[in-house]
This record gives structure tokens, C-alpha cells and sequence, in this order.
């Protein structure tokens, strides 16, 4: 049974990373060059202190590729950033947890998308948020990517408990609004790690208006993704072998299985 | 299949060990490729990727 899960994920996932890759190809690549090109004008002129001799080494393999290249490459990732989140999300946890997810049809995948955003990309933002192309971050590489690391997992833990505790309300029989604004109080522990993380700074001398609309962008980018991922999950409907061997699927009830 | 529990007992009688190490393999592979790899000409390839999706290990 969970094959016919994964396979749905990965069709969900090829989906969301199509749509995706053609965000990259048509808005991310000339994006991310521009706005790359705006910072390293605007440190040109400035303090070529340590920061900028880190960038030179970090840039070392750039100029061995040429802007196709990296084009190219980067609108494959995309894909295969859908195609993993598919697999992952609505492939194998969509497989173990659906019986805990709250809401029925299309409401399940989506407080899924909700909570597989959360997870990868939200948390991980409180921390690291994201950089336009041509800052240099001050935090060191190992730093962020241990960080990255927990947040993810910070953000797995709160949305599994946010699932928990709604399931727990309505089981009880709390109301419904109830339920839903108590589900989100776990989501006030991530600030706690938070609180503990460094502060993730940044050295370069891209305008804020610029720096404001690339995290609009990318945040666009993302909820798009997982919306184009959850919708397209839903639309595939549920495996026919599932249908037919469990006649209470689907039935909506105040999460009546919740553990 | 009303549990998560009862999914967790269908995989395992549904799956080989192999089956799930092989599954681990490609997704961690494939995260490493796309998130934390930092092996220059792989990383600046990905480089718009990256900032496009909002990933700052980098």
C-alpha cells in the first residue's frame, strides 16, 4: 500500500517541481544574477576587508561555469526539489500520518503543505533568512547548515505537536475554532531556539527595497510550491485499492482517529 | 488502517529492509546534492536554485 503512496507523491512531486523549475527558469535565474550583480557593484567601491576575500574564495568555482550552465543546473534542482518534497511529504509522511492529519479530501493535504512548509522552509527562515545573491552571510558555513538542521527539526517537532494537540481538542470535543487556535500554540515554541541561535548577519550593499522584494519572492516561490504540490496530490485522488478495502475512509469525524 | 500505528505495522510487513534502505539513500542523496553539498563547481551550479528557494547553506 504505501508504494501506491509514494508513487502519488512522486506525480504530486513532479508536478509541484515543474511548476517550480519553471519559477527558477523564468523569474529565479535573471533574479538572482541581478541582484548579484547590484551587490558586488555596490561592495566594489567599499572596505575589501576580510569579508570580501571570503567571497572571493567561496566564489572560486564561478567562473568555470557559464551562465547556461548554471541556468540549466539550477532549473533541474527545482525539479528535484518538488520531486523530493513530493516523495517525502506527500509520499511517505502523507502515508504514516494521514489517519492523524486533521480534515478530510483536500484539507488533509493542505494543512500537510502547511506544516511540510513550516518544517523545510519557515522554521529555517526565523534563523537564516533568506539572502539575496552577492551578500556574504557572516555566520560561517557549518554554522548555517547546523542550524538549518535543527530548525527543520524544530519545525517537524511543532507541526507534529500542533496535529497532536488539535486531535486531542477535538476528540475532547472542544469546538472547533477553539481547536484550531489552540493548535497553533506550539508554534510559539520555535522561539525558543531562536532565542538560542546566533544572529545571522549580513555584509553586502544590496538596497533594502531589493533585499525586501527578493524574500518576497522566494517566500512566494515556496508557498506556491507546496500549494501546486498539495493540489495536485488532492486531485489525484485516493489509490482505488484503498477505497474499496476500507469502507470508513474519508469519512469526516472529529478526528475520531487520532492516535 | 485507521492509525498511524496501523501504518507503521502495514510498511513494515509491506517492505524489505532493503527496500527502505535503498528509499533512505536516494533521499538523503538527493538532499545532500540540493542543501548542504559544498563541493564548488556542483555548488555555484545550483547557486540560482539556491537562492531562489530561500536555502542559505551556503
Amino acid at each position: 500500500m504505501i508504494r501506491s503512496y509514494v508513487e502519488r507523491g512522486l506525480l504530486a512531486g513532479a508536478a509541484g517541481g515543474l511548476a517550480f523549475g519553471l519559477f527558477v527558469a523564468i523569474v529565479g535565474n535573471p533574479l538572482v544574477g541581478y541582484v548579484e550583480e547590484l551587490g558586488h557593484a555596490g561592495s566594489e567601491g567599499g572596505q575589501h576587508g576580510g569579508a570580501a576575500a571570503g567571497e572571493a574564495v567561496h566564489h572560486a568555482g564561478e567562473g568555470l561555469l557559464s551562465a547556461a550552465v548554471t541556468n540549466a543546473v539550477s532549473v533541474g534542482g527545482g525539479v528535484l526539489w518538488g520531486l523530493l518534497l513530493g516523495a517525502v511529504f506527500f509520499g511517505v509522511v502523507y502515508y504514516f500520518f494521514e489517519p492523524a492529519i486533521p480534515g478530510g479530501g483536500a484539507t488533509k493535504r493542505y494543512v500537510l503543505a502547511g506544516a511540510g512548509f513550516l518544517t523545510v522552509s519557515g522554521a529555517p527562515w526565523l534563523v537564516l533568512p533568506p539572502q539575496p545573491a552577492g551578500v556574504e552571510a557572516s555566520l560561517s558555513t557549518e554554522t548555517r547548515i547546523l542550524w538549518y538542521g535543527v530548525m527543520i527539526a524544530a519545525g517537524a517537532v511543532v507541526s507534529l505537536l500542533a496535529i497532536y494537540t488539535y486531535g486531542r481538542l477535538s476528540q475532547r470535543g472542544t469546538r472547533r475554532s477553539v481547536a484550531r487556535l489552540s493548535a497553533l500554540a506550539p508554534l510559539a515554541l520555535l522561539a525558543l531556539p531562536v532565542a538560542l541561535s546566533p544572529t545571522a548577519g549580513a555584509t553586502g550593499a544590496v538596497p533594502a527595497e531589493m533585499a525586501l522584494a527578493y524574500r518576497g519572492f522566494v517566500v512566494f516561490g515556496q508557498a506556491t510550491l507546496w500549494f501546486v504540490l498539495a493540489s495536485v496530490h488532492a486531485w489525484l485522488g485516493v489509490p482505488s485499492s484503498i477505497q474499496t478495502a476500507d469502507p470508513d475512509y474519508e469519512i469526516e469525524g472529529p478526528a475520531e482517529s487520532a492516535d | 488502517m485507521s492509525t498511524v500505528s496501523d501504518r507503521f505495522a502495514q510498511a513494515r510487513h509491506d517492505l524489505t529492509a532493503r527496500e527502505v534502505a535503498v528509499g533512505l539513500a536516494l533521499v538523503a542523496a538527493l538532499g545532500f546534492a540540493l542543501l548542504v553539498m559544498q563541493e564548488p563547481l556542483a555548488h555555484d551550479a545550483l547557486h540560482n536554485f539556491r537562492h531562489s528557494a530561500g536555502i542559505t547553506c551556503h
